[in-house]
């Protein structure tokens, strides 16, 4: 049936009937590079990928919002209803937190009208968009950071924060170090014991908390697991050498990165922000940077598509060990 | 000659009663059937209260436990929610009722309650889905009542009925 053997293809049985068919009349050079599949009510079904972007209508892509279809409440509530497998009662906690991971590690981002509970979003009833993110893997991301992160006399991986804006990389490249620090690379010889504690299921891509990505064989993965509880579980029971885990931001999660580097275990994170100014002055992460916790600090961006690699900065003095317009070690 | 006479009666009277009988056998299954529906519905009730089971596999644990035509209906309801054609749950409920309805030789009113049923699965969160559930299961008593008073009423006239007729034909054709 399909042209191309792409993520949209995975994603395809998630779909009503109804919206399969714009679907199947892409272009098979597009299909390869759509990084989001956007449903909200009432207005036009749109792609987006890498600096573009179009709408879909009865003839595949349309140039006028007129002439695109236009999304409906059935067309949600029946994608709703396939994502969840027919049994919205089993997804609860994914649709209070507002995403649901598919198989092939792929996410719906759910918006509709919260219901809350004691403060908190109690689920999303009502919703009005869908968000189909589409997960790729780009192997070989980590391969041209990685020299830069191992401190080869010791064969130990650097505490390394990942700093980007969204949609800039950062996920893609953590779950790539993880391959590469898990399977073993020339670099760094044999492969070593890597812990994901993925709160949001977007590293491993976890579905039914099995792995859907490849994110190496020495790797465990806490999947939907608060980083808070997830990195001294990890600590306790999986003596890894290197936790991996994306989006540091609250204060609870800084904690647990202090204590698990004092137990002398490498981190590897990722926060968004474009500047290493804007992230010192988000209170909880600005403990970490000037006490140095991290020993490198990685900038990603779009400037040339996700995942352009800008700067490699020491963490304690700031030396720059790579910038995008010349290398200096 | 008498003999051929007496036997074709028998035969006659026998064919008219086991008639009467298969009508008051489906009063009877009638009845057995909507206490299967009655189980399954608490099945279904215990798997979401106590697992995160989903919808097909609920469903293929009910069809392991009941037999019968209510566990294949169950059985091929989850089989089309797992060819993953698009249909929604109650589209793969009703496209299995239709294939399935004639073996269970329901009466109207309860096919109508069964299509329903069909209307229940997999929406709203688990506390929604537990009370449609239970409301249904409200209703399927209230089927399986009557069901029992219609068997009490029909069951044994049917078989007297069966005999009666036989012998009323052998008695016209002596």
């Amino acid at each position: 049936m399909f042209k191309y053997p792409s993520a949209i293809k995975e994603i395809y049985p998630f779909l009503p009937p109804r919206l399969r068919c714009f679907i199947e009349f892409l272009p098979s050079e597009l299909g390869e590079k759509v990084e989001e599949i956007r449903l909200r009510h009432s207005r036009p079904l749109i792609l987006h990928w890498a600096g573009g972007e179009a709408f879909l209508g009865e003839n595949g892509i349309v140039h006028r919002m007129e002439e695109a279809y236009k999304i409906n409440g059935e067309d949600l509530e029946q994608t709703l209803e396939l994502i969840c497998n027919h049994s919205l009662y089993a997804y609860e906690e994914e649709l209070r937190q507002g995403y649901i991971t598919l198989p092939g590690g792929h996410r719906v981002g759910l918006a509709g009208r919260a219901i809350m509970e004691k403060g908190k979003v109690k689920i999303f009833s009502h919703i009005g968009s869908l968000n189909f993110r589409l997960a790729r893997q780009v192997k070989g991301a980590g391969a041209k950071v990685l020299p830069f992160l191992v401190e080869r006399e010791k064969g130990r991986i650097f505490h390394t924060l990942i700093i980007s804006p969204p949609q800039g990389g950062k996920t893609t490249l953590l779950r790539d170090l993880a391959r590469l620090i898990s399977d073993g690379a020339s670099i760094l010889g044999e492969g070593q014991k890597v812990g994901i504690v993925d709160e949001r299921s977007e590293i491993a891509g976890s579905y039914q908390g099995v792995p859907q990505l490849e994110v190496g064989m020495r790797t465990d993965v806490l999947d939907a697991c608060p980083k808070a509880e997830g990195i001294p579980l990890m600590l306790r029971s999986l003596s890894p050498k290197v936790i991996i885990t994306d989006e540091l931001g609250r204060e609870e999660d800084v904690l647990a990165v202090k204590e698990a580097i004092h137990c002398g275990v490498t981190i590897i994170s990722s926060v968004h922000g474009a500047t290493l100014e804007e992230i010192c002055h988000r209170p909880a992460l600005s403990s970490l940077l000037e006490n140095s916790y991290f020993e490198r600090l990685v900038f990603l961006s779009r400037t040339k598509g996700p995942g352009t690699l800008e700067a490699i900065i020491e963490g304690e003095r700031g030396l720059p060990l790579f910038t995008a317009r010349g290398k200096g070690e | 000659m008498f003999t051929a006479s007496l036997m074709g009666a028998a035969l006659i009277i026998t064919s008219a009663y086991l008639f009467g009988c298969s009508i008051a056998a489906t009063y009877k299954n009638r009845v057995r059937y909507l206490e299967e529906f009655l189980l399954t519905l608490e099945i279904f009730k215990a798997e979401i209260n106590f697992g995160v089971a989903l919808l097909p596999e609920v469903f293929q644990s009910i069809a392991q436990r009941v037999h019968g035509p209510v566990g294949q209906l169950f059985m091929q309801s989850a089989a089309y929610l797992e060819k993953k054609e698009g249909l929604n749950a109650t589209e793969c409920w009703h496209k299995a009722l239709q294939d399935r309805q004639d073996e269970m030789e329901l009466a109207g009113g309860q096919m109508e309650l069964l299509n329903k049923m069909g209307l229940i699965w997999g929406r709203g969160d688990k506390k929604d889905q537990l009370k449609q559930v239970t409301l249904m299961q409200e209703l399927l008593r209230q089927a399986l009542l009557e069901a029992k008073n219609e068997q009490g009423k029909n069951e044994k006239v049917w078989r007297y009925l069966g005999l009666l007729g036989g012998l009323t034909i052998v008695i016209l054709l002596l």
